[in-house]
């Protein structure tokens, strides 16, 4: 968790060394994509791996046979996992508008609409892989294989949140991102429910 | 190795108080059969567990053990079959038995960034106890099993003896009525044994109903007072040590030990009811009796020869079967 919260914004200075010849393009932006991609794919693995580890080596027996119900198990991985991303990603992004306002300026309307969207697509793409991961995590039983498709699949499905408003001109990048991301997770996140109550420890 | 009395005693002292309040009666297992896909796991399984009954329950690896206790914590809810625990369908009310049940599995992990304390402590709270009362058990506890100076170390860090003792902390932290252990002596060394079984004796003394799986019978022969025998997900056999070893003596020995060779009574073999006479070492006798025979009044027709022939005997004892006698031959399937 530390590691996340001071790995991410470390992540974001180092882009800012490596790469300060972006003309007027706003550097949290930047942030914000990569920090989307980066946590998405972390998110799926942290969750598909712990969670596939866990139940190798039967941790749950010992929470299962207590007076709790199955579903706050998953429910609570996925929350411990998002909320620690999104906080990484709140102070990376807060990071990234501090090198901002000291190298733009004085910060434009555009400039915070632009950051909106990106900040929602980076919530709801990481939501979706958080799911992705939690699915896998309980569905497959060798720690690679699970890895590997998480990162992957959830990769892919993380990018319904972007894809379709690059299209369709329409579409509000904010509120679509939003639908997506309480849309699809929840979804996912009842199949893995339903899975998890199902399996025999 | 000593078993510090001291933390025994203060860890007692809250039990005794928890199980004063005791509702539990008994539970019961009326043909419980279980598959998983096309392996039958359980067929039929029934037995009785009363108020204080500590049954030490044996059989072969893959015999059916641990999925009968899985079925009686509650992890495995498929199966066919009646589970009651005071005369209640158990699957019907699991959150009002739950916690009178406390669980030892056999090879459950824990999470490896968690402290010993922490640990208990989440447990502790998913299980409902009261921050206060949670934290001051896990104290008497951890100094029960003699984990106290390691609460604040990693699992990661923890011998595989130490882990075994936590899941036995685990096991007794809402005070249960109901214990039960599934294979708690396995992979330990000799003195992480002898502790833990210490520990198990000292609770089956308190009139704490244990259930006791393992396939090394001397583990569970020195504290059960009930053996039930395991094979095929079959019971072949369930009694007390005494009625399982009253069954299974179809042939009762005898065994003296002479003071030297030439002080062998060879008259004994005369007696009726003496069938076969084993000599050993030439100072051994085992005199083996009809089934029919009556012991008490052979073993008095024996000794009256031996002092009338003036033979002079070290040791003159009824050889019992050992549990791993009775055991093997339900085993190897012999009839009884």
């Amino acid at each position: 968790m530390i590691v996340l919260w001071v790995g991410m914004p470390l992540l974001s200075i180092i882009m800012h060394f490596f790469q300060p010849d972006m003309e007027d393009f706003p550097f949290s932006i930047l942030v914000s994509i990569v920090l989307s991609t980066v946590g998405g794919t972390l998110a799926s693995a942290m969750l598909s791996t712990s969670l596939t580890s866990e139940i190798n080596q039967k941790v749950y027996n010992l929470f299962l046979i207590r007076p709790i119900k199955r579903y706050s198990i998953l429910l609570s991985k996925f929350a411990a996992v998002y909320i620690c991303l999104v906080i990484a990603i709140i102070i990376s992004l807060s990071l990234g508008l501090l090198i901002d306002y000291f190298t733009i300026g004085e910060l434009s309307v555009a400039f915070v609409l632009t950051l909106s969207e990106s900040l929602a697509i980076s919530l709801a793409s990481i939501a979706i892989s958080c799911s992705i991961g939690l699915l896998f995590g309980i569905t497959i039983s060798s720690v690679p294989v699970a890895a590997i498709l998480s990162v992957y699949i959830g990769n892919q499905l993380s990018a319904l949140s972007i894809i379709p408003t690059l299209f369709l001109e329409p579409l509000n990048p904010i509120i679509f991102a939003l639908i997506i991301g309480v849309s699809i997770p929840p979804i996912l996140i009842m199949i893995s429910t339903i899975l998890f109550i199902r399996k025999e420890f | 190795m000593v078993i510090n009395s001291t933390n025994i005693d203060s860890f007692m002292e809250i039990y005794d108080k928890c199980l004063e309040e005791s509702n539990f009666e008994n539970l019961k297992f009326q043909n419980i059969s279980k598959k998983f896909k096309s392996v039958t796991a359980l067929k039929n399984v029934s037995f009785e567990l009363n108020k204080g009954d500590i049954l030490g329950y044996i059989g072969p690896n893959g015999a059916g053990k641990t999925t009968t206790i899985k079925i009686m914590v509650g992890l495995i809810k498929d199966f066919i079959g009646d589970y009651y625990i005071n005369d209640v369908l158990f699957t019907k009310s699991v959150k009002s038995f739950i916690n009178i049940l406390g669980y030892h599995p056999q090879d459950a992990g824990f999470q490896a960034w968690r402290t010993v304390n922490h640990t208990l402590y989440t447990f502790g709270r998913l299980s409902g106890i009261e921050k206060e009362v949670l934290r001051e058990r896990i104290q008497s506890i951890l100094k029960f099993v003699e984990l106290f100076e390691f609460k604040d170390k990693k699992i990661k860090y923890l011998s595989s003896g130490m882990v075994q003792k936590l899941r036995l902390a685990q096991a007794l932290l809402n005070l249960p009525k109901i214990l039960i252990l599934d294979e708690p002596l396995s992979g330990l060394d000799p003195t992480s044994r002898f502790q833990i079984k210490s520990l198990i004796k000292f609770l089956a003394e308190k009139e704490i109903t244990i259930l006791f799986s393992s396939h090394i019978l001397s583990d569970v022969e020195d504290v059960a007072n009930k053996i039930g025998i395991l094979n095929r997900g079959q019971i072949l056999k369930i009694g007390t040590p005494n009625q399982l070893q009253e069954q299974f003596q179809v042939g009762k020995i005898i065994e003296i030990i002479y003071a030297n060779h030439s002080s062998l009574c060879k008259d004994v073999k005369n007696i009726e009811e003496i069938e076969k006479v084993e000599i050993n070492n030439n100072v051994k006798q085992f005199l083996y009796l009809r089934h029919d025979s009556d012991i008490d009044a052979v073993s008095h027709e024996i000794l009256e020869r031996i002092i009338q022939q003036k033979c002079h005997i070290r040791s003159f004892r009824v050889l019992r079967p050992s549990l791993e006698n009775i055991y093997l031959k339900y085993i190897s399937g012999d009839k009884i």
